[in-house]
């Protein structure tokens, strides 16, 4: 292609963007039977996720997005919006009903929700990682931080119990858990402390595609920004494809360089995280964004 | 021989639609064309509210344009149309080939000076090591003290702040820099450095369009005026012929 100024010709560059490590597309979950007419009965427009037609919950719908490595896409709503579903589909810990989730791997594509669940297993243990907002779903709280931490490393092949437990030693070292804490039961913990031993299992094993939900929900303001302040290192430091869900638009805006706004199970707009905060267009988004510079 | 031109503008359109106020509709730049070539400094005048930073955003893609075109020089010959572009790819080009420096400091919270002029170095591609020396020297070519270097951001002065603005936008200087105000908030002395190293970088060939409220920065540092009324272009003047009635309508 090429354009012109007066006389003088000039080419149109093809700008080179990273290539994506997480690629949905069409992702939805409903719960309770659908069919078309279920689907439009449901979403912004009609204002409720929960169809007047047969009660079914369509929860998410339609949602496309791609992450490549060293980018961040956040994903905000209020609660009931979808945003938590999308990445329970992608953890795996909900079936989703409709819709492709693929991850590049160094030797090729795979599709998430078709590979055989051992495979799957094998994803979630070294490749795709969760942070969740409540510390026990992500950790055992009757086990050690370093137990806890040997659990993925153990389940990706290691054996040798010196080598786990410097790496564990590492990992804890970087999340600022202070080793002497390493051999007690995370029950005994903090929340901000059980958060960064969350965080340090979730990278045991280096994945390349981390999905966080809500990750310093529910913390004390300055323990969640210490939180806060780790995880943005960390996704400097690794070239790493994050998924930020978040209510808060000081969190998204923080960690995240592109975001999606969710409403009634639907994204209802996408764009540069500072477009959606500096002019933001669906009215949705204006409610969020004047709500959250109030 | 006209060279080519680092930014080209075409009929550049924004309006914005307030979904709380029932969907009103408020056009802030209407049909907006203008070229701006290597070692050129625009300087936008009108008065408040005329569209001016509104200007910049959208070339900034801050804000998301409604029409028109703004075809940025990548490479000699080479351009790419912001407008056109998808998220990612405005993602990858902004922090490399446009430095924007606003009147206010947007900074993430909890990062110290050199951390994040060091940040917008790494952005436009130089190495960990170059990127912390040249950070050091942005930092020193604005005068800011270098026991406030580590400090956080947020705690600084609005002056220290615009300073550290001022660094990042224009450490490793990128082939176009967007100047909003930026030396609203210095002192008498800050402000003569600031302007010196503005100078600098129109005579190393960075172009740049820039929004000042005073005349005597316009005269000093811009190469052409342009006038801003109601969202459009409505002359172009030598700063030299400024009157002081456009310059205090600038204000």
């Amino acid at each position: 292609m090429s354009g012109a100024f007066g006389e003088r010709r000039f080419e149109v560059a093809r700008l080179r963007v990273p290539e994506w490590l997480l690629e949905v597309r069409g992702l939805g979950k409903s719960y309770g039977p659908h069919d078309d007419a279920v689907i439009a009965s449901t979403g912004p427009q009609a204002g409720t996720a929960k169809s007047p037609l047969n009660g079914s919950v369509v929860a998410a719908w339609d949602v496309s997005f791609a992450v490549a490595a060293g980018e961040a896409l956040g994903i905000v709503g209020e609660s009931g919006s979808g945003k938590t579903t999308v990445l329970r589909c992608l953890a795996g810990d909900t079936a989703p009903t409709a819709g492709q989730a693929n991850i590049r791997l160094p030797d090729g594509i795979v599709s998430l929700f078709e590979v055989a669940p051992a495979e799957r297993r094998r994803l979630r243990i070294d490749t795709v990682s969760v942070v969740y907002q409540d510390p026990a779903e992500g950790l055992k709280l009757n086990v050690t931080a370093g137990g806890n931490i040997a659990e993925p490393l153990t389940a990706a092949g290691w054996r040798n119990f010196g080598k786990i437990r410097s790496r564990a030693e590492e990992l804890l070292a970087r999340t600022e858990v202070p080793l002497n804490r390493m051999d007690d039961l995370v029950r005994s913990f903090s929340g901000g402390m059980k958060q960064r031993v969350q965080i340090a299992k979730a990278l045991a094993n280096s994945p390349s595609v981390v999905l966080f939900d809500e990750p310093t929900t529910g913390l004390d303001a300055s323990v969640a920004a210490g939180v806060l302040d780790l995880i943005r290192s960390l996704l400097e430091e690794h070239r790493i494809a994050a998924v930020v869900v978040s209510h808060d638009f000081s969190v998204i805006e923080m960690l995240t360089q592109r975001c999606l706004v969710m409403q009634h199970g639907r994204v209802v707009e996408s764009a540069l995280t500072d477009q959606l905060l500096e002019d933001p267009h669906h009215p949705y988004t204006q409610r969020l964004v004047a709500a959250a510079r109030a | 021989m006209r060279r080519d031109p680092v930014l080209d503008v075409r009929l550049l359109g924004k309006s914005f639609v307030l979904h709380a106020v029932s969907g009103r509709e408020v056009v802030a730049l209407r049909d907006f064309t203008f070229s701006l070539a290597t070692g050129e400094h625009v300087a936008l005048a009108g008065m408040s509210g005329a569209g001016k930073s509104t200007l910049l955003k959208c070339i900034y893609r801050t804000y998301r344009p409604t029409s028109g075109e703004v075809w940025l020089q990548i490479h000699a010959g080479e351009y790419v149309d912001m407008c056109a572009l998808t998220d990612a790819e405005v993602a990858a080009i902004r922090g490399h080939e446009i430095g924007y420096v606003s009147q206010f400091l947007r900074s993430e919270p909890r990062r110290g000076a050199l951390d994040i002029v060091m940040k917008s170095a790494l952005q436009r591609g130089m190495s960990e090591h170059d990127a912390r020396e040249a950070a050091r020297l942005a930092l020193t070519r604005v005068g800011l003290e270098p026991h406030l270097w580590d400090v956080y951001a947020s705690v600084l002065s609005g002056g220290e702040k615009q300073r550290v603005n001022l660094a990042a936008g224009t450490v490793h200087p990128p082939r176009l820099l967007l100047l909003d105000e930026p030396l609203s908030a210095l002192d008498p002395e800050n402000r003569e450095r600031a302007l010196e190293l503005i100078g600098s970088l129109t005579r190393r060939g960075v172009a740049i369009v820039s929004i000042f409220h005073d005349l005597e920065a316009i005269q000093r540092l811009a190469t052409r005026v342009l006038v801003v009324e109601k969202g459009r272009l409505v002359a172009e003047r030598d700063p030299q012929d400024l009157d002081e009635r456009l310059a205090a309508a600038a204000r």
